[in-house]
């Protein structure tokens, strides 16, 4: 019954703060509990030590070793990263997952205009939110499939678009060109994420207090002065967590590229994900593949810590529900 | 979605927008939908495979590519494979994260350090860690397994924060009254824990069968035996014999869309809940 007192503080998420609990024990009840709170937490610390936590700090190392398969590893130092800046293939895939993320912020505007509007009373509006999100839970795969056969030379539903509208003489090579190949794979992506990112948005909305917008009709305040004192500035946390999640799906979009190019025409449309599972799992160069890994990741903290920084520093500050 | 007070009003202010709202999101429905029909289309006629230009509207639809399917490849293989390696991950996610979940309500010390290496891991995606994942699992003797492919789904971090919400949200007057009536720890859990916290199952379960489901750089990785591919694996297979050259590629990928889609029809709410509650993929 000594716990009572500390069960019954409101829950505060964040940080320790388990040292402010009264000290004085409850015995043996007391180390029953916690022996249940740490077999309970068990499984899943388990599971995170070890394809998280363990990859991590391992990656870091093979990319200062000269690891093989089935030969001896040793060390070799900053050899990996001093091949990196003479790899030209890196240097190119590196670019393509800059572009990538560069496409994250058409998305996410276009994903704005989109919350907005269903966000209005407007009748059926969750009709068309569903519209906009079923994308987002299909299979990857399959949405390769789909669009790589929208953007066919031949038969495609984009050229034949196209070319009935005047815009182009003869059929374009979408996926096997080498300035489209990169900008195809980025339509399909965005297509399959736009909802996602609505979802965000749209809770962010949810969020901001409607009184504000009936103060400032009051005050005189037009419908763009409203959308950019009250709107923007409030959804800050959303659109930096849409646009964490379009720099993870720069780095992580691996399906679509090899169902749609395989990274090709000759490297054109390669990713940093892409370029990794070929050396590791292909090339055999699981070493090199660790150390590419290792500078996907910075980049990775990089980019999301700078956009904390432009958001105001409010990461994760999107409400539960 | 949530209670407006000055609904009347604010229907008033917007109604003058309701028509060019309606273009606009038609507009924007239009372009969602497209590869749907058009996936849809072809799978049914196969018609605008081989023949340019590409017919609109379908003519004359039959169901055959539907069958092609089973005798092209070993479907029910790859479906039996899909759905036992999402049946392990669903049941772990269900039950682990519960149990996280419940551990994380209670005070003890270095919850706080849990808490804060959890939310560190999110932003560990699980692409970068496919090297050592690859060899870790091999230490495991988990290659070319159900049980590898499933492990590192087995615990999701944003559900176990689904599962907290809610838990955290079931007062605290109820589970003392519980415990004065003699209830177990498990007892308090599973009497009233998990019952009151039917929909967090249920973002569990969907969020869990979707990204298992949808799984293929994972299988892709650790899976070389044929038999024990999953679907994903399959499609990606069957896209590297035939190409393009059957409706049966379109008819399959229907197949294995369908039932995400559907079950994220009939559970959207729940659905949505866990994605916007944790955001990326845990």
């Amino acid at each position: 019954m000594q716990n009572a007192p500390a069960a019954a503080m409101p829950a505060v998420a964040g940080l320790a703060h388990a040292t402010a609990r009264p000290r004085h024990g409850g015995g043996l009840k007391r180390r029953r509990e916690l022996i249940l709170i740490w077999v309970f937490l068990l499984p899943s610390l388990v599971v995170f030590f070890l394809y998280r936590i363990l990859p991590l700090l391992w990656n870091v190392m093979l990319s200062f070793q000269d690891f093989s398969l089935f030969g001896k590893t040793g060390w070799i130092g900053i050899q990996h990263y001093r091949d990196m800046l003479e790899d030209e293939v890196f240097w190119t895939s590196l670019w393509n997952t800059l572009l990538y993320i560069a496409s994250a912020p058409v998305g996410i505007v276009l994903a704005l205009a989109i919350a907005l509007m269903v966000n209005a009373e407007v009748r059926g509006r969750n009709v068309y939110r569903t519209i906009v999100f079923l994308s987002y839970p299909l299979m990857t795969v399959a949405v390769g499939i789909i669009w790589r056969w929208m953007y066919d030379e031949k038969v495609g539903l984009f050229n034949y678009v196209l070319r009935t509208l005047g815009i182009i003489d003869t059929p374009l090579p979408f996926l096997q060109s080498f300035e489209w190949a990169l900008p195809s794979i980025l339509l399909a992506n965005v297509w399959q994420i736009l909802g996602f990112y609505m979802i965000i948005l749209l809770a962010g909305l949810q969020n901001i207090p409607q009184n504000l917008y009936e103060a400032a009709s009051i005050d005189g305040a037009s419908a763009t002065q409203q959308l950019f004192r009250i709107t923007l500035p409030l959804l800050r946390p959303s659109i930096f967590l849409a646009f964490v999640i379009g720099v993870m799906t720069s780095f992580t979009s691996f399906d679509l590229v090899y169902v749609m190019t395989q990274g090709g025409p000759a490297h054109s449309s390669e990713l940093l994900v892409t370029y990794i599972y070929k050396n590791a799992f292909e090339l055999s160069k699981v070493d090199y593949a660790a150390a590419l890994t290792v500078v996907q990741f910075l980049l990775l903290v990089a980019l999301t810590w700078a956009g904390n920084r432009i958001s105001g520093g409010e990461a994760g500050a999107v409400k539960t529900e | 979605m949530t209670a407006n007070p000055h609904r009347p009003r604010r229907a008033a202010a917007r109604r003058k927008h309701h028509w060019s709202l309606h273009v606009g999101l038609l507009a924007v429905s239009f372009f969602m939908l497209v590869p749907f029909y058009w996936v849809l289309k072809t799978s049914l006629t196969g018609e605008n495979i081989f023949v340019y230009p590409p017919k609109l509207l379908p003519n004359d639809p039959h169901p055959f590519y539907y069958v092609d399917v089973w005798y092209l490849i070993p479907f029910a293989r790859y479906l039996a494979n899909s759905a036992i390696v999402s049946a392990l991950a669903i049941t772990a996610n269900v039950v682990f994260n519960a149990m996280a979940a419940y551990a994380l309500t209670k005070h003890f010390r270095g919850r706080g350090l849990i808490i804060t290496l959890l939310l560190s891991c999110m932003m560990i995606p699980f692409q970068t860690t496919i090297v050592p994942a690859y060899l870790i699992t091999g230490k495991l003797g988990l290659l070319n397994s159900y049980l590898g492919m499933a492990l590192p789904t087995f615990s999701t971090i944003v559900c176990i924060f689904v599962y907290k919400a809610s838990f955290d949200a079931v007062p605290k007057s109820l589970i003392d009254a519980a415990r004065i009536d003699g209830l177990s720890e498990l007892q308090v859990i599973m009497k009233i824990m998990i019952p009151l916290s039917a929909s967090a199952v249920a973002t569990n379960v969907i969020l869990s069968f979707i990204w298992s489901w949808n799984n293929f750089m994972w299988p892709l990785i650790i899976v070389r035996d044929p038999n024990m591919q999953t679907l994903p694996l399959g499609l990606s297979r069957f896209l590297t014999y035939h190409e393009n050259t059957t409706g049966a590629l379109y008819a399959f990928c229907v197949m294995v869309l369908l039932p995400g889609i559907l079950l994220f029809l009939m559970a959207q709410r729940e659905f949505i809940r866990g994605l916007t509650s944790g955001a990326t993929k845990g």
